[in-house]
């Protein structure tokens, strides 16, 4: 066991796959002689060399189209988007070949498409999006979000095993703040299950990436107020482990939905419907969400702070869902 | 409406009404290309039918007068080599095999394999039998980045093999050519671009698509070699695409080949070609692959009358057994939608 990052953990996973699997190559801009814009592929090109650690001209289509043709011979490509905003450049190679390919053909398509996504460090509208709702609507794709460095490497690693394409959204605010005892060994967190990040009995948080630490914070804070908050980590957006969620909210009978994304049509919306339709029964208070203002990320402090969910929009929403 | 003057897409250069071969061939080749490229036919003409008979549902789209580019090309082509097309290349795929009862199947809808109803007849995929890729069909550029990443397995296991894909002139505009041509030239991969210049993109013809006068004068950008020739005169295919297909083997890096040719049917048949000019079609009629074959055969090529009208015959009456045995076919059961959406 060893203290790492977030950010050490997703290339920790990669090392370890590399080096197990002779399949799995990686793709994407500057991650080869460059180590990758935020270095998580650093010293990948001189352990594996440039057949496997590829840098690619700046044609996402392109080379998102050549790993899933890679993938279907028998590789296991790892895409990486500079920043998962640039995923929309790909998204017809993605979302008509990748995701609908064994459908069509039964043949499997193992390939994982890595997004740093996410905003708080003032990236402005093209560096900050969480586009993950864009994929989760996509049947035949499996989309991952982790929250803490040990579900980042075993998500990862259970992502280039899976024989699916995986598209995998790591939060760049995540990468260096949070950091945690990880096992050197390999491991793998099964894709399509939830974690409860904190037990409680007074309401059910579910959210997932970056949020889960906002979640955390403020379940903290109303404990000193003497309410309990359970923290759900979806962790995969696709498949989805609605079981974990469900069995708490039966529990607690209220439930607040947390995500960084924007509001509408986001990801928090299907949970919400989800425990709305399967657990009307025992709800003593509305399915509330907590999510991005509906606009674009802007760039400077004061306005993306108020466009993002922050502690405090947590903390009234949560006290409103207890309150009611 | 648009007046389009043969010319325009074919280089009298280019041009001939009569065909023979610069190779030595045997009679048992040139009757296996022919009879391909007579099924073909005798197939897109029974479904061009089954279509107006209401039997097809949705659309049907038609190779009629491309035949002899795929059968040339695939002619080619090792066995552990790859290629896509959709139907417009359905001679390549019996060439491989493809069995013409099982293409009319997948027309009709019915449960066979490997798309079990999911997907048009117009598509198909089956690398573990045929060694035909999958690809998406939403863009018929968007199988040139992927066949490069063929082609990248290909280099990286060091394995001398090729991937085709044919595609057509309006393919040439949509940026996957350019970010797949180019990934695959950086790279020195094993990619064939097969363009089948058929005149029209959908109903566009190519002087509204493209600036330049044949799709080949893009090759430059990618520094990579490219010919343009006749596709309907499969003798030619098979020169020009032998060199394609050497060069890349050979890991010197992709090559384009531009094939004119002509769609002598509509995009779909739904499609009156009501924008294609008369002497266009009746310039292409005198020059329509199966009948410079068929002529070739009866006259130099020493196969005689008889034996061509045999073989005709013969894919006929095949097509006529593939749709009886393609509409006894269960359609699939509605309890299947939500299976296979995930490997294993």
């Amino acid at each position: 066991m060893a203290v790492i990052t977030y950010l050490n953990a997703i290339s920790q996973a990669l090392r370890g796959e590399m080096r197990r699997d002779e399949n799995v190559i990686l793709l994407g801009e500057d991650i080869a002689v460059f180590g990758g814009a935020f270095k998580v592929t650093r010293g990948f090109l001189e352990e594996f060399g440039e057949d496997r650690v590829i840098d690619t001209p700046i044609s996402e289509s392109g080379f998102t189209g050549a790993a899933c043709g890679a993938a279907v011979e028998g590789l296991r490509p790892v895409v990486e988007f500079q920043f998962a905003d640039f995923i929309a450049c790909a998204f017809d190679q993605i979302v008509n070949y990748a995701a609908k390919n064994y459908y069509r053909w039964g043949i499997p398509m193992p390939v994982v498409f890595r997004g740093p996504s996410g905003g708080g460090f003032r990236g402005g509208p093209y560096h900050s999006q969480n586009p993950e709702a864009w994929f989760t609507h996509v049947p035949g794709l499996k989309v991952v979000q982790p929250s803490t460095p040990y579900d980042a490497k075993g998500l990862l690693a259970a992502a280039i095993r899976d024989n699916n394409p995986v598209i995998y959204f790591e939060h760049k605010h995540l990468y260096r703040r949070i950091k945690e005892d990880v096992p050197d060994e390999d491991y793998v967190v099964p894709l399509g299950v939830a974690d409860v990040k904190r037990a409680g009995s007074s309401l059910t948080i579910v959210t997932y990436g970056a949020m889960v630490h906002e979640s955390l914070a403020v379940a903290e804070r109303l404990s000193g107020e003497g309410a309990e908050c359970e923290v759900i980590d979806l962790r995969s957006l696709s498949p989805l482990d609605r079981d974990t969620f469900l069995t708490s909210v039966r529990k607690t009978s209220r439930a607040l939905v947390v995500h960084e994304a924007q509001l509408t049509g986001g990801f928090g919306g299907e949970v919400a419907a989800i425990i709305a339709q399967e657990a009307f029964d025992v709800l003593d208070a509305p399915v509330t969400r907590v999510a991005a203002l509906d606009v674009p990320s802007p760039f400077a402090a004061a306005l993306e702070d108020a466009m993002l969910p922050t502690q405090e929009k947590i903390y009234a929403a949560a006290k409103e869902v207890l309150e009611y | 409406m648009q007046k389009l003057k043969p010319a325009r897409f074919l280089d009298p250069a280019l041009d001939r009404t009569s065909i023979a071969p610069n190779e030595t061939l045997s009679h048992d080749q040139l009757i296996t290309w022919y009879r391909t490229m007579r099924l073909a036919r005798a197939c897109d003409k029974k479904l061009g039918a089954l279509y107006r008979q209401g039997k097809i549902v949705g659309a049907v789209y038609l190779a009629t007068g491309q035949e002899a580019i795929c059968t040339g090309v695939v002619s080619l082509l090792e066995r552990n080599d790859y290629f896509s097309t959709v139907a417009r290349g359905l001679a390549g795929w019996f060439l491989r095999g493809v069995e013409p009862r099982h293409v009319i199947a997948r027309w009709l809808g019915r449960d066979v394999p490997p798309s079990h109803g999911r997907e048009l007849g117009l598509f198909f995929a089956d690398i573990e039998h045929y060694g035909i890729a999958p690809y998406h069909n939403g863009s018929m550029a968007s199988w040139i980045p992927s066949g490069a990443g063929f082609a990248l397995a290909f280099k990286i296991r060091k394995q001398p093999r090729v991937y085709v894909a044919f595609t057509g002139d309006g393919a040439t505009s949509p940026g996957d050519f350019y970010e797949g041509l180019n990934f695959a030239a950086i790279h020195k991969l094993a990619l064939v671009v097969i363009v089948e210049n058929n005149c029209f993109a959908y109903s566009t013809s190519t002087d509204k698509q493209m600036p330049v006068e044949n799709v080949a004068d893009r090759a430059p950008a990618f520094n990579i070699p490219s010919e343009v020739a006749f596709g309907n005169d499969i003798f030619e295919v098979r020169r020009v695409a032998k060199r394609a297909i050497d060069h890349a083997r050979a890991g010197n890096g992709p090559y384009l080949v531009e094939f004119k040719t002509f769609r002598a049917s509509g995009h779909g048949e739904h499609d009156d070609m009501g924008y294609v000019d008369a002497d266009l079609r009746e310039f292409w009629e005198q020059r329509d692959p199966l009948r410079l074959f068929a002529e070739y055969l009866d006259g130099p090529g020493g196969l005689g009358e008889t034996a061509v009208k045999a073989i005709d015959d013969e894919c006929t009456q095949v097509i006529e057994d593939a749709v009886v045995w393609a509409e006894a076919q269960p359609e699939a059961s509605p309890d299947t939608v939500g299976d296979r959406l995930f490997a294993p």
